[in-house]
């Protein structure tokens, strides 16, 4: 009877634990997943400009950002003109690469208003103008340039989907779903649900 | 119309967008067979064969290429007349190829894969040695010494390599010297520091004796890409990349600027292209100016009036070099190092 009784109350136990982890487990996924948010693998991107096309948003929540820590401060910094537009009188390039002129630049310290290749040049994303089209950011890549630009989905734009159209997009497997346990996932005041 | 109505995606856009989602999700089994034809078609060549100098990284820079560059044909021309480093020969670099210099009697001195590796001219391997972590360039004395950089960090070797013959830190505490370059000049080492964009000069023991490239506007060299290449020629004059002025700029030991040449311009052959070249630079014998650049990885020749004499074109190195290691020997024939393709050879003027 005993021998019995210690049978079911080990079968007891294992049911019981086996329940209370897989509650566990179900609780711990459900709070990583509200905790998620979609990124851009930068070593994967290629700018394709799909961000900008296949977002639900009517302005893609994609835009492209600049690492200072990598940025040249070029002069000629290829991501902001078209290297092979005309030159104007300083031998600078006319054109510029960014569709939405985007991209501003100013000079770093004291600028020398004679030679302009003794100035560097700190270059920003006007976010409410661009739109990811990623062309600063395929201008930027190595060798050409060292790669600063990248594209990134900013999060009080992104409605976080339950399925990312860009994700599905992505020709690279660029976008990735990433655990982001100190972002809240509730869109920001303004951003709409499509 | 203000940027974001500009933005908005048309009906069209948006009907383009369900049919991209179906062809992607058939993608993967497609991709599969795709990728196994482009990676046998890359190693395999078109009729079946090995490709020539193995398989490259990329197709290429993505935005903003020049135009072909028609001109005047240049009074010379070079052509590859050995593959000292690469597929097919006994030197293989696996996983990186640093830095180039040559030494004594043409020998090649090569640093890559963790190694100071020593060849004859011909390419036979003659003998090698561990280098320290993260050794980014070297330099040889005409004695056979040689001096290896890593970062923040100088060390020397005799001639045989087997043996450290001294040291010392670069730069300063606060800013470590990021060395980029290293020439012997009498008993003296010079080294590109391109954290501080100047050039410094050491004696043996590791003492400062002064700095190259400060006395301009800017207080240093321009280096959007981080990197400073020289070299000296027979005179003492030091010539110094200064890629984001598009020039190469000549100094004095005693850091009296002397000269300079160059100019941006992506049609001009003997203009640098892009935001910051040339990113090489060596000095023949005879005063000649060898040259390297990237986004369009290429080697010009520049005579004694700076005057653009020879290209070695594009289809000689990899598309996606950031550097072209160049080095000129005794005889005037051009030694560059590919560290993409992992490869070295040597031009011969035809």
């Amino acid at each position: 009877m005993s021998e019995k009784n210690s049978r079911r109350e080990f079968i007891g136990r294992v049911v019981g634990l086996t329940a209370l982890g897989g509650a566990a487990a179900t609780l711990v996924a459900r709070r990583a997943s509200a905790h998620a948010v979609f990124q851009v693998d930068p070593s994967k991107c290629t700018a394709c400009d799909l961000c900008r096309t296949t977002c639900v948003l009517p302005m893609s929540a994609v835009r492209a950002v600049n690492e200072f820590s990598k940025c040249g401060y070029c002069r000629l910094c290829p991501a902001y003109m078209d290297v092979t537009s005309a030159p104007d009188q300083l031998g600078t390039p006319s054109g510029k690469v960014c569709p939405q002129d985007a991209l501003k630049r100013r000079v770093v310290g004291r600028e020398d208003p004679d030679d302009p290749n003794n100035n560097y040049y700190e270059y920003t994303v006007d976010e409410t103008r661009c739109n990811g089209c990623g062309k600063c950011v395929k201008a930027c890549k190595p060798p050409a340039g060292n790669g600063s630009l990248r594209l990134e989905i900013r999060y009080d734009r992104c409605l976080t989907c339950n399925e990312c159209s860009i994700l599905v997009a992505c020709p690279e497997a660029a976008i990735v779903r990433v655990a982001a346990p100190g972002l809240s996932p509730v869109p920001a005041a303004g951003a709409h649900r499509g | 119309m203000d940027a974001k109505e500009a933005n908005e995606k048309s009906a069209p856009e948006r009907n383009a967008n369900s049919a991209q989602r179906m062809s992607r999700r058939l993608l993967p089994l497609a991709s599969v067979v795709g990728a196994f034809n482009i990676v046998a078609a890359g190693v395999l060549g078109a009729d079946g064969e090995a490709a020539p100098g193995g398989p490259t990284t990329a197709a290429g820079p993505s935005a903003n290429l020049p135009p072909a560059m028609p001109g005047p044909p240049l009074p010379r021309t070079y052509s590859r007349s050995a593959l000292i480093a690469g597929p097919g020969t006994a030197c293989q670099f696996r996983r990186a190829l640093a830095g180039l210099a040559l030494g004594p009697r043409d020998a090649i001195y090569a640093l890559g894969d963790d190694e100071v590796r020593v060849l004859e001219p011909g390419g036979r391997f003659a003998h090698s040695w561990k280098a320290p972590a993260k050794a980014s360039c070297l330099g040889v004395a005409p004695d056979g010494r040689v001096v290896v950089g890593s970062p923040g960090r100088v060390d020397l070797y005799d001639a045989k390599g087997a043996t450290r013959i001294g040291g010392f830190a670069a730069g300063t505490r606060e800013k470590p010297a990021e060395v980029t370059a290293l020439r012997f000049v009498r008993d003296e080492i010079l080294v590109a520091d391109a954290a501080a964009k100047i050039i410094r000069r050491y004696d043996l023991r590791g003492a400062e004796l002064g700095v190259i490239g400060d006395r301009n506007k800017t207080g240093g060299f321009m280096l959007p890409n981080g990197s400073l290449d020289f070299d000296v020629d027979a005179a003492g004059v030091v010539h110094a990349t200064d890629t984001g002025r598009h020039q190469v700029t000549s100094w004095t030991l005693d850091g009296k600027m002397v000269g300079s040449f160059g100019k941006f311009g992506m049609t001009r052959p003997e203009d640098f292209v892009g935001c910051c070249n040339p990113v090489n630079v060596a000095v023949a014998p005879g005063g000649d100016i060898v040259t390297a650049e990237k986004m369009i990885a290429r080697v010009k020749v520049f005579d004694r009036d700076r005057a653009l004499v020879a290209v070695i074109g594009p289809e000689h190195f990899d598309p996606m070099c950031r550097h072209i290691h160049v080095a000129v020997d005794s005889t005037g024939q051009i030694v560059a190092a590919d560290p993409e393709r992992r490869t070295i050879a040597v031009f011969k003027r035809s």
